[in-house]
């Protein structure tokens, strides 16, 4: 409620929202400023803020490329990964035996480090996007398949003998409760899966890219161009925090309504 | 009737409750006997309460009757029929203790939900006669987390009624709430059913809601449960709540008190 009363606010009023509530940033920025100022530090270990911020401005259509690459293939991913986890969820729902398969097949997909996944479908894929891709989807589908199968089970009191004395076939059931009392923890799980979904696509991209934010941030610390690797890790930061907060958002949004 | 059911004979009654008893088997592996030989039979168009104290088996025979649970010994019959195939024909109306409206559905959509279950067409007149009948027009779009108890009570029993069922079970409906407001939806629900007369099973703990809604009061003894006593209820329908200030009114409510309470009938 008071997220949408703030968004409600005037500009202005945003502003002073985002002093008050984002001091701190901007205190860490003044000071980094006024530490490489004073010690003189050399602008290859660490660069000006200033220059970061040049750095950006001054390449916007390179920014702008691999930052919206990156975006697409994090949203794309989690998109597929939340579909295919909240598929498989209703699969395993739908019985014990397919649920005893599917529940240690996926933990096990889950626990192995993505570090390790990536040289592996990089073979299987190909060096380029459909494995970035292949890495948010795996990355977003364990959230979803979990959330999504605990939302299943979480029924509203009194609901299970609610339909069977309205006489509900299986398929409606499902339709008109099963499905619906899971959207709350589905919506959890989008905004658990959002930022790594973001973080997975930039290290497939750092690893075998030949773009995105991730590649860029290689190129850039090869070249020992600090700012601009910099520059790149604040925009990476501004889309994770961006994914984060629409999450946030829409799970409010829904919460809203569902609860 | 095209295909009358081969095993069961016919009887004249809308509810037959032939020598029911429910054992459960607990965890540890004992046996409770919840009811114990309950032979109740229920006219058509005939209100019924069921009273007791609580854990004697009352709400067991209503889960019973709604097909939720199947009886240990003897058999239940509605309209001579298998109590599962009216709820699969979509003819039973239940309203219970706690009201079970999905919290994502608007009250109109909650009413509504009976017909998208049934895979009927949403009769949007029906629903607004019957939100006027208790007492909610303007809540329409209302969440349930935006309603008070006994408005809640009010959705879950227009939900009972959409599909004019047959058979109208009422389990404790209004035990959460407050007494005034459980007088005034008292008084509502005596209303409500003049204009249905559908044939009705209310469990209930309390006498003078019993007395004041059915045309029959059954009473029932603790664990294991059983009938002790049934009292045909003589007031004239549509009843006012001042019938509940008269001397013949208290009169029943003391026998029947009486009835609940054996053991301080023995001591006095």
């Amino acid at each position: 409620m008071s997220q949408s009363a703030q968004i409600r606010r005037s500009s202005g009023g945003f502003f002073l929202t985002l002093v008050s509530r984002y001091w701190g940033v901007l205190a860490v920025l003044l000071a980094w400023q006024a530490w490489v100022s004073i010690s003189g530090v050399n602008a290859i270990v660490m660069p000006h803020p200033i220059d970061v911020l040049l750095n950006i401005v001054q390449n916007p259509g390179s920014y702008w490329q691999n930052g919206s690459q990156t975006l697409l293939l994090a949203a794309g991913g989690l998109v597929m990964g939340m579909a295919l986890g909240t598929l498989i969820a209703v699969v395993a729902w739908t019985s014990r035996v397919l649920s005893g398969i599917l529940i240690p097949l996926g933990l096990i997909f889950s626990s192995v480090p993505v570090v390790a996944l990536i040289p592996v479908l990089a073979r299987l894929l190909g060096y380029d996007v459909r494995t970035v891709l292949a890495i948010v989807v795996i990355i977003s589908f364990f959230p979803a398949f979990v959330f999504t199968s605990a939302g299943l089970r979480a029924l509203p009191p009194g609901s299970e003998d609610l339909f069977q004395v309205l006489g509900a076939s299986k398929w409606r059931r499902f339709v008109h409760l099963v499905m619906p009392s899971a959207v709350p923890n589905w919506m959890i799980a989008l905004r658990l899966a959002a930022p790594p979904a973001v973080l997975s696509a930039m290290v497939a991209e750092f690893l075998m890219g030949s773009s995105g934010l991730g590649y860029m941030f290689r190129a850039a610390a090869t070249d020992f161009d600090t700012a601009q690797a910099f520059g790149t890790s604040v925009v990476a930061t501004a889309i994770s925090v961006l994914c984060f907060t629409a999450a946030t958002l829409a799970e409010t949004r829904v919460n809203q309504k569902w609860k | 009737m095209s295909a009358p059911h081969p095993q069961v004979s016919s009887t004249p009654w809308a509810i037959d409750i032939d020598h029911v008893g429910k054992v459960f088997t607990l965890d540890n592996g004992e046996s409770l006997v919840a009811v114990d030989t309950v032979d109740l039979k229920i006219e058509k168009g005939e209100f019924v309460a069921l009273l007791g104290p609580s854990g004697c088996g009352k709400s067991t025979i209503l889960r019973l009757v709604a097909a939720l649970e199947d009886p240990t010994t003897g058999r239940i019959a509605i309209e001579n029929r298998d109590p599962l195939s009216l709820s699969r024909q979509h003819r039973l109306g239940v309203a219970f203790q706690d009201h079970a409206l999905l919290p994502w559905l608007s009250v109109k959509n909650n009413i509504a939900l009976p017909y998208k279950v049934a895979g009927r067409p949403v009769d949007h007149e029906r629903i607004a006669d019957l939100l006027g009948l208790v007492g909610l027009k303007g809540f329409e779009n209302a969440r349930p987390s935006q309603l008070s108890g006994g408005m809640r009570q009010r959705v879950s029993i227009a939900r009972a009624l959409i599909l004019n069922p047959d058979v109208l079970l009422l389990d404790e409906p209004f035990g959460a709430l407050d007494a005034v407001t459980r007088r005034h939806m008292n008084v509502e629900l005596q209303r409500i059913w003049g204009e249905e007369r559908i044939t009705s099973l209310l469990v209930t703990h309390s006498v003078e809601e019993a007395l004041f809604l059915a045309d029959r009061v059954i009473v029932m003894s603790g664990r294991p449960g059983r009938v002790v006593k049934s009292i045909a209820v003589p007031f004239e329908r549509p009843r006012r709540p001042e019938v509940q200030r008269t001397a013949e009114f208290h009169s029943l409510a003391d026998e029947l008190t009486l009835a609940l309470e054996p053991e301080e009938a023995a001591a006095s």
